[in-house]
């Protein structure tokens, strides 16, 4: 494995480990709620379930971009701006549901669902948004024609990849345990 | 508190802690000298001095390494079989029993109830000689923590999470504590004692807490009445008789009976009572009671009053 | 193109560049490294300066040289400092200094992170102490316990700067991690298999692991609270239907392996500096290495030993109970190693030896003290008085910063091509050994006379006053100790003996280099065959593991 997979591997290893605090957090409140607001009241399995769908299917587009990246594939950029496009629809669709939130009075301190949702999702969302700015950065990279295929560069757009793919597991969990969990 | 309290028990549960204390401190002591001498003699053996050997090149010894695996786990495991006796001798289990003692910690002082009876009052709990009492700790603002060393363990007194404690005396007499979890500006002054007594004596001061003191007609102590009427201290102490049962400040019905002040600061005294009542800042720099600032007379009155709450 | 290739270009860009300016933008370890140690410096001295006027304060029961307030923020800072910005900053100086050269590096693997992490770490110390002229420091302790360190209870901003401060230093030390580990992992030169590893990198790698994964875990804290406080949530307020056992669960989740964070190194140091003054290797290199993972797993299985007086329940206070004692063990098993180590040898009672044995025997105090507090029922009485902050000192001190000293003047010579001098370091080391135990030594005493910690004062009852003065004698003996050692820093960089490449007639691989190394630290890297590289090359017929081949192990 090379520096710069490993690094973001372990970088990896750390986000668990940060994400699964806030899990708990979470976890722990869905347990024991108080008053105000829970998810049961005030999320939508549905359409939060459709935006999901375009954030994983965007997983599967950066495995495309990364296989004609290896194999020379003139399909690279396209396949890199259509992963964009279908994470920054996932973002659109949080940020929708976060407006819709906020317009029903949930906001974040109005219950500890509240709070611990919004610092779960937040930061995933954060996480989506930087790993977006790095594919951005890739794309543009590559369609100036500054992105070679050297080894190094070829190990740098594969940590990209792998934190994507990072990105991507969590909202699955996320999903599961706060949308799924809940409406199943 | 004098003396090594923490060794020093007078009930049974903190017997139990001492005893096994004394035990850990031995076997410990044993261990810091086993490996001080075990350096010591090293660096004065293997001194680099002229006409000493080389220094040999070894590498270890798998069976030293064992041995030295296999002893402190031994020796661990015998101290663990020690630990789980004593956790069930200096903290028995409740059971059904229902508490005979509330306290609940304020920032900085400790209100004290006796559910049973009705008593209430505050810093100061009287227990009878050679019983065992339920506390249940409790807490209204932050984490404190009940500590009476001689008596028993420390138990934290956390807002949203109840605890329960036994508190008992082998001998009379009166026994220090303090709060032992971090509190805010005035953690040090938040002592208490208890005072351990005979059966006949405690019934005599529970039925004393829970009289309701006599209203002075006239002189000093009725304008004192009158001022703290005015003053609107009900709106922080309680005083049984009069109108009111607020707990933001302790329990006054009895305050003169009370050995301390401002939860340990200082003695009660007619003279510290007027120091704190002129400026309790002066005494107790954070805590939040407010200067009222009267003058030397009201005060005067004041103390005239309260000294009658006995 | 190759990272040498890389280097190649940037190094007559760097040597282009002189003077302080040169520093800011410097990317380089050894440069990174200093500059740690430098900030670890100042912080250790402001965090001193707390501690005195702490002990100065204590000295005398019904003192008021301060406010309540004034010393709750004092304490709440100096054990902040000590931790975050001295502890761990100089540990990572030591370790970004020295590591990349003992596996024949040119550097670490991300140099550029290295500066982030230095610069990260910094503007969160710089920001935490802020706080002071912004409204007050933190006066909540430097674990901050909910409810008292949320707004209700918490009125300035001091909190929310020890928030921001910590997710500094976190993020640089989390970055710092990361790199080492990679560094240890993929920047080893051919011959450096890992079972050759030198132990101070073995013990570096797997303490990264410890950050990776304990860090985050304050982070999440960190962050929960900081919605508390500044968007009035309600995570950790019971008032509202949050929990303040919460927030010790996660804060001990982190602040237990923390501990070990900050032990690691000086084992790590130690197991260097022991070996070399004895004149022999390591004894059971095999078994420190092995029982260091194990304290790294273990240290995540312990946490609640910090909870005893919560009140959760017998059957959980027993687990805690037992998997703390169950961490002795792996801990024992290296000091024992250690003094193993010493046996046979030939001892050269270097400064840097002194301190290294002398750790030896503070840490065992410390970690005696340690296993007491995992009998749950002594620790009912015990903690939250002064004999754990005696418990805390010994390891902490005599433990982290002994090591550090031993270190110190261990590579020094390697860091600046001087010798410190040794007759003053004498000076530093008895005066340090004999001020830290007589300021700590007493607090066992103290604790279970009865005294509380965070207290300002006390009743002046029999013997209180006269410990509590001789605690503040050796702290005041520690200043004149930390004076000493200043005073040969500066004698020694103007006028110290020249070091040469290998002052100690040490084997690892950072003493094959001029002193200091230059820019690229190895001119020519030397073959390793072994774990001792350099004693290999100087007695071949008796290499390391010629001997162990022949005698079967």
């Amino acid at each position: 494995m090379s520096k710069s997979k490993l690094a973001v591997t372990l970088f990896i290893l750390s986000e668990a480990s940060f994400f699964a605090l806030l899990i708990i957090a979470y976890v722990y409140f869905h347990a024991y709620p108080g008053e105000g607001p829970t998810a049961a009241g005030s999320l939508n399995v549905g359409r939060t379930a459709i935006f999901s769908v375009f954030l994983f299917a965007s997983s599967a587009t950066m495995m495309l971009a990364s296989r004609s990246y290896r194999t020379r594939s003139s399909a690279m950029l396209g396949w890199l701006i259509v992963t964009l496009l279908l994470g920054g629809v996932f973002l659109f669709g949080q940020v929708r549901e976060y407006m819709g939130l906020y317009a029903a009075g949930v906001s974040a301190n109005r219950s500890l669902f509240a709070t611990t949702f919004f610092t779960l999702t937040g930061f995933h969302g954060l996480h989506v948004a930087i790993g977006l700015l790095a594919i951005g950065a890739v794309a543009i990279l590559a369609g100036s024609g500054s992105l070679g295929v050297s080894a190094r560069e070829e190990e740098a757009f594969g940590s990209v990849e792998i934190y994507w793919h990072f990105v991507d597991a969590v909202w699955v969990v996320i999903f599961s345990i706060v949308y799924l969990w809940e409406f199943l | 508190m004098t003396g090594i309290v923490t060794l020093n028990p007078v009930s049974p549960e903190a017997a139990a802690i001492s005893h096994l204390f004394v035990a850990i401190l031995i076997i410990l002591g044993g261990i810091f000298l086993l490996v001080t001498v075990l350096v010591l003699y090293a660096i004065a053996r293997y001194r680099d001095r002229p006409g000493a050997p080389e220094a040999k090149q070894v590498f270890g010894s798998r069976r030293l390494e064992i041995a030295w695996t296999v002893a402190p786990v031994l020796l661990l495991t015998l101290i663990g079989v020690f630990m789980i006796r004593a956790i069930e001798a200096s903290d028995p289990p409740i059971e059904d029993r229902k508490p005979d003692l509330r306290v609940v910690g304020h920032q900085w002082w400790w209100e004290i109830a006796y559910p049973k009876s009705g008593a209430v009052t505050a810093n100061e709990i009287h227990i009878p000689v050679g019983k065992s009492l339920l506390v249940e700790v409790d807490s209204a603002d932050v984490i404190h923590d009940f500590w009476v060393p001689e008596l028993g363990r420390k138990i934290d007194a956390i807002p949203g999470h109840v605890n329960y404690v036994w508190i008992s005396a082998d001998r009379p007499g009166v026994y220090q504590g303090v709060c032992a979890e971090f509190c805010g500006a005035e953690h040090t002054w938040m002592r208490m004692i208890v005072v351990a007594e005979g059966e006949g004596d405690f019934d005599a001061w529970q039925r004393a807490q829970l009289a309701t003191p006599a209203m002075p007609s006239d002189g000093e102590a009725a304008r004192g009445l009158t001022i703290l009427k005015d003053q609107t201290c009900l709106n922080c102490h309680a005083i049984s008789g009069l109108a009111g049962n607020q707990t933001v400040g302790p329990d006054l019905s009895h305050i003169a009976s009370r050995r301390i002040l401002a939860a340990g600061a200082v003695a009660n005294s007619p003279e510290n009572l007027f120091r704190w009542l002129k400026n309790p800042a002066s005494i107790k720099p954070e805590s939040h009671m407010p200067n009222f600032q009267l003058s030397d007379e009201k005060v005067r009155a004041l103390v005239a009053y309260m000294e009658t709450l006995k | 193109m190759s990272d040498i290739a890389a280097a190649d270009r940037i190094a007559p860009v760097e040597a282009e560049r002189e003077g302080l300016l040169s520093w800011v933008a410097s990317v380089d370890h050894k440069q990174i490294g200093i500059m740690y140690l430098l900030s670890g410096l100042v912080f250790f001295g402001l965090g001193g300066l707390e501690a005195l006027i702490i002990r100065t304060q204590l000295a005398i029961p019904g003192n008021s040289i301060v406010t309540p307030d004034t010393f709750n923020q004092l304490f709440s800072m100096h054990g902040t400092t000590m931790i975050f910005l001295v502890i761990m900053p100089v540990m990572a100086g030591i370790t970004t200094y020295v590591l990349p050269l003992m596996i024949g590096a040119r550097d670490v693997a991300f140099p550029r992170l290295n500066a982030l992490s230095f610069w990260i770490q910094l503007f969160g110390g710089i920001l935490l102490y802020f706080s002071f002229v912004a409204g007050g420091a933190p006066n909540a302790g430097w674990f901050s316990y909910a409810p008292l360190s949320e707004p209700a209870y918490s009125f300035n901003n001091g909190v929310t700067y020890w928030i921001l401060g910590l997710a500094g230093v976190g993020i640089g030390s989390l970055a710092g991690a990361i790199n080492m580990a990679v560094t240890v992992l993929k920047l080893r030169v051919p011959g450096m298999t890992i079972r050759r590893l030198p132990l101070f990198a073995w013990i570096t790698m797997v303490n990264s692991f410890l950050m990776i994964f304990a860090l985050p875990v304050i982070n999440a804290a960190l962050v929960l609270l900081l919605a508390d406080r500044l968007l009035n949530a309600h995570i950790f307020t019971p008032a509202f239907g949050g929990s303040a056992v919460l927030w010790q669960h996660y804060f001990w989740g982190f602040g237990h392996p923390e501990v070990y964070i900050m032990i690691l190194p000086a084992f790590a140091i130690i197991s260097e500096v022991i070996p070399v003054f004895s004149g022999k290797p390591i004894y059971g290199y095999e078994f420190v290495a092995a029982s260091t993972v194990a304290i790294a797993f273990m240290s995540f299985a312990v946490w609640a030993h910090h909870m005893f007086a919560v009140g959760l329940g017998h059957l959980f206070d027993l687990f805690f109970g037992i998997s703390t004692m169950a961490i002795a063990v792996p801990t024992g098993i290296k000091i024992f190693n250690w003094t193993a180590t010493l046996y046979q040898g030939r001892i050269r009672f270097t400064t840097s030896m002194k301190f290294a044995v002398s750790f030896i025997v503070m840490f065992t105090i410390g970690g005696l003290s340690g296993v007491s507090f995992a009998v749950v029922p002594l620790d009912w009485q015990l903690t939250d008085t002064y004999y754990l902050v005696a418990h805390l000192h010994y390891v902490l001190f005599g433990g982290s910063i002994f090591a550090i000293f031993a270190g110190i003047y261990y590579w020094f010579p390697k860091m600046s091509g001087r010798m410190l001098d040794e007759r003053i370091g004498n000076w530093h080391f008895w005066t340090t050994f004999i001020g830290f135990n007589l300021t700590f030594l007493v607090q066992h005493l103290l604790g279970m006379m009865g005294m509380p910690r965070r207290v300002f004062t006390y009743p002046d009852w029999p013997w209180w006053m006269t410990l509590n003065m001789i605690s503040t004698i050796g702290a005041f003996t520690l200043l004149a100790s930390v004076i000493i050692f200043l005073w040969n820093i500066r004698i020694s960089l103007g006028a110290g003996a020249p070091a040469g490449d290998n002052p100690w007639d040490a084997w690892t691989l950072e003493w094959a280099t001029t002193s200091p190394p230059p820019a690229e630290n190895f001119a020519l890297v030397p073959p390793v065959r072994g774990r001792r590289p350099l004693w290999d090359l100087a007695h071949p017929d008796r290499a390391d593991e010629l001997v162990a081949a022949a005698s079967g192990e």
